[in-house]
């Protein structure tokens, strides 16, 4: 990785490797029984997506506990610039590559890091797995209801290890939000407000335009309907296309929504009806994912309610300022997005809900008593991530909760474009009474990206 | 009144002026409406965007043609406006409203509209068509720059008959698309033999070439001098 990070054993080899020639690696598969690594064997990583968030994750993996147990060994981006930058950060001998079709076919490449537009998560999750590669890809999981499906599908036929990033479930202070909310500090929650400044404007639109000669503009469009090439749609921009990042809801309900669903133990289970109202949608340029907006959704047995509320610059105008912490604790970077939960006997808050979850004072004193519950608490993101692939287990934010998260962002976007309330049926998996609605929850995916 | 002491002639009379007003009403609809979509101010667009979706079927062909128009953010707001008639049109319960919209873009597409128009129009009619597009989208598998696009409406077009199309093209498409078709016949669910998904054949090359110890080291000095060389520019 960069120069600044530490020499260890793997770089060590890697660099030996590269140094002797050897163009491939030993995967962990080879010691252990197929797909799941022996306890003392690394970890051969591939990254797919090689822009600024693909590379933050692989030092985040780098400097995580299980750091040492992982060895990249190939990075890919349809972009050569970003591509050929990116090299530079990783050790001597990683392979590059435009098509991720190559690192699939690699034998000894164990893992996968899928850090794309959010249009590629499915086909290449789906892929990934029937390669029988273990995943780790960016939040939220999917873009339609289909996509999501077939994600579960593929990976728990293939049974490898999926994590999807939505890291908030692996934060100390979300953990102690979910203690406090199920040993009934605020008795039986009814409502989760969730909270988020609203997604940009584009106040500068430019024409369609040939894609720059780095670019393999057909690649990075790759399941998506073609278009014209517009330099608004990428890189980070990406996210305020509907059809591929679908704005605020998706980048981050994604993460605050993940914390609700996991906390209030409603993983599995989905909204009955979902309403989206005061949409505000760009008034120019390429960006069409809402500006504003706010979704309502009711679940069923047990009865709650869960809001986004998408408005303002740089916070919601009804949202609790941020702590003010002593400089010892953990100082909240991000107050723009929490939630404020809503119980018979009192509420409380958090700020944030990804990679940075901030929980109110009162939820970091209160200390379990006798007889108290306990909730899972995961030893970090990626670690959760290895130790599913070493044993099996099901990850902190596993496809299928994931893609129950995912869904909440499509259903309320869908409701959004079509100005009108959904019904959704969990158990047959479907939107009810609305023709045009079941049509959306599908998207026909252009060839050769296909599932 | 009642119609029957009207007697036969006023009746028809009256349904005349009922019909011509109705139709008065709605050139005033899309007249106004169009008026919005072409004002300077991307406010003024935006109302007419967001107002758009009641106007319906009348609205589809002048919007259609504002959509190729030279102003950038003109055309792209005769687009969103269209996609509300679309989407306001698939509502629960609006049949007909639906069916009129549908008849405009497929006469829109039959038009000659430039290719990016008619890729958009081929999505719209997507979203709420039945049987009455399989034709015209059957007949664009033989355009190039639109089989693709073509193809993809057609998996997504309920029915037998969308699904008798792909099975027709099938057979007669050039053969280089033919899986292509094929990964539409089994997206529908139906079992096809031949024409494996080239999904996981790797085809395309970067240019960029592995990093040896030695270009490490020359890409990590560079990369320290061009650093060195900002911070004296900053400096100076």
């Amino acid at each position: 990785m960069n120069g600044k990070m530490r020499l260890n054993r793997r770089r060590f080899l890697a660099a030996a490797g590269a140094a002797f020639g050897a163009p491939y690696f030993i995967p962990s598969s080879v010691f252990a029984a197929p797909g799941r690594p022996g306890a003392n064997e690394r970890i051969t990583v591939a990254l797919i997506g090689a822009g600024g968030r693909g590379n933050s994750l692989m030092r985040e993996l780098d400097r995580s506990d299980v750091g040492h147990e992982a060895q990249t060994v190939a990075i890919c981006d349809v972009d050569e610039n970003r591509l050929a930058n990116s090299l530079k950060s990783y050790e001597a001998g990683v392979k590059p590559y435009r098509d991720y079709r190559y690192i699939l076919e690699r034998k000894d490449i164990d893992a996968v890091v899928i850090a794309t537009p959010d249009h590629w998560h499915a086909v290449m999750t789906v892929h990934a797995a029937e390669c029988g590669k273990h995943i780790y890809v960016e939040k939220p999981a999917c873009c339609t209801i289909e996509e999501g499906r077939k994600m579960i599908e593929a990976v728990n036929k293939a049974k490898v290890a999926c994590q999807v990033g939505s890291q908030g479930r692996s934060q100390p202070e979300a953990y102690m939000m979910h203690r406090y909310l199920v040993n009934g500090n605020i008795g039986k929650v009814s409502k989760v407000w969730a909270w988020h400044y609203e997604s940009p404007s584009d106040n500068n639109p430019v024409p369609d335009s040939d894609p720059p000669p780095e670019l393999d503009w057909d690649a990075w469009l790759g399941p998506l309907r073609w278009r014209p090439y517009n330099r608004k749609y990428l890189p980070g921009s990406f996210r305020w296309m509907m059809e591929s990042g679908g704005g605020q809801i998706r980048d981050r309900g994604a993460h605050v929504m993940s914390c609700a669903m996991w906390w209030m133990g409603a993983d599995g289970t989905g909204p009955a009806t979902v309403e989206a109202k005061n949409v505000v949608f760009p008034r120019q340029g390429v960006w069409d994912a809402c500006v504003e907006m706010e979704v309502t959704y009711e679940f069923k047995n047990p009865d709650w309610t869960l809001i986004w509320a998408q408005k303002g610059e740089k916070t919601h105008p009804d949202a609790p300022p941020a702590e003010e912490r002593s400089p010892d604790e953990n100082q909240i970077s991000r107050p723009g997005y929490g939630a404020i939960y809503f119980g018979d006997k009192g509420q409380c808050h958090h700020w944030g809900g990804d990679g940075g979850t901030w929980a109110e004072k009162k939820v970091r004193q209160w200390q379990p008593g006798p007889g108290a519950k306990d909730v899972r608490k995961s030893p970090g993101h990626f670690e959760d991530w290895f130790e599913g692939i070493k044993t099996g287990a099901k990850t902190i934010m596993n496809i299928e909760a994931a893609v129950g998260v995912a869904n909440l962002t499509i259903l309320g976007n869908l409701s959004a474009l079509l100005g009108r309330k959904l019904q959704w049926d969990q158990e047959k998996y479907t939107i009810v009474g609305d023709a045009q609605a079941q049509r959306l929850m599908s998207r026909p995916q252009r060839y050769p990206w296909v599932f | 009144m009642s119609a029957r002491r009207l007697g036969p002639v006023s009746v028809a009379a009256a349904a005349v002026t009922a019909l011509a007003a109705e139709s008065k009403a709605a050139d005033d609809a899309v007249g106004q409406l169009l008026a919005k979509i072409k004002d300077k101010s991307d406010k003024v667009r935006y109302e007419g965007i967001s107002s758009a979706g009641p106007v319906g079927a009348a609205a589809v062909k002048p919007l259609v043609q504002t959509m190729a128009d030279g102003e950038m953010e003109v055309a792209r707001a005769a687009r969103r406006a269209l996609w509300n008639i679309v989407r306001y049109a698939g509502r629960p319960k609006a049949r007909k409203e639906s069916a009129a919209v549908v008849k405009e873009l497929l006469a829109a597409l039959a038009d000659g509209a430039p290719v990016n128009v008619k890729r958009e129009l081929m999505w719209m009619i997507s979203e709420l068509a039945g049987d009455e597009a399989v034709e015209p989208m059957a007949a664009l598998l033989k355009d190039k720059d639109l089989r693709e696009d073509a193809r993809m409406v057609l998996q997504r077009l309920p029915g037998k008959k969308s699904l008798a199309a792909l099975r027709e093209a099938l057979e007669t498409a050039p053969e280089e698309f033919r899986p292509n078709i094929a990964v539409s016949l089994r997206a529908r669910g139906q079992k096809v033999a031949g024409y494996p998904p080239a999904k996981l054949e790797p085809t395309l090359q970067t240019k960029v070439q592995v990093l040896d110890a030695a270009a490490l080291a020359e890409a990590e000095k560079g990369a320290k001098e061009a650093k060195q060389s900002r911070r004296r520019g900053k400096k100076q």
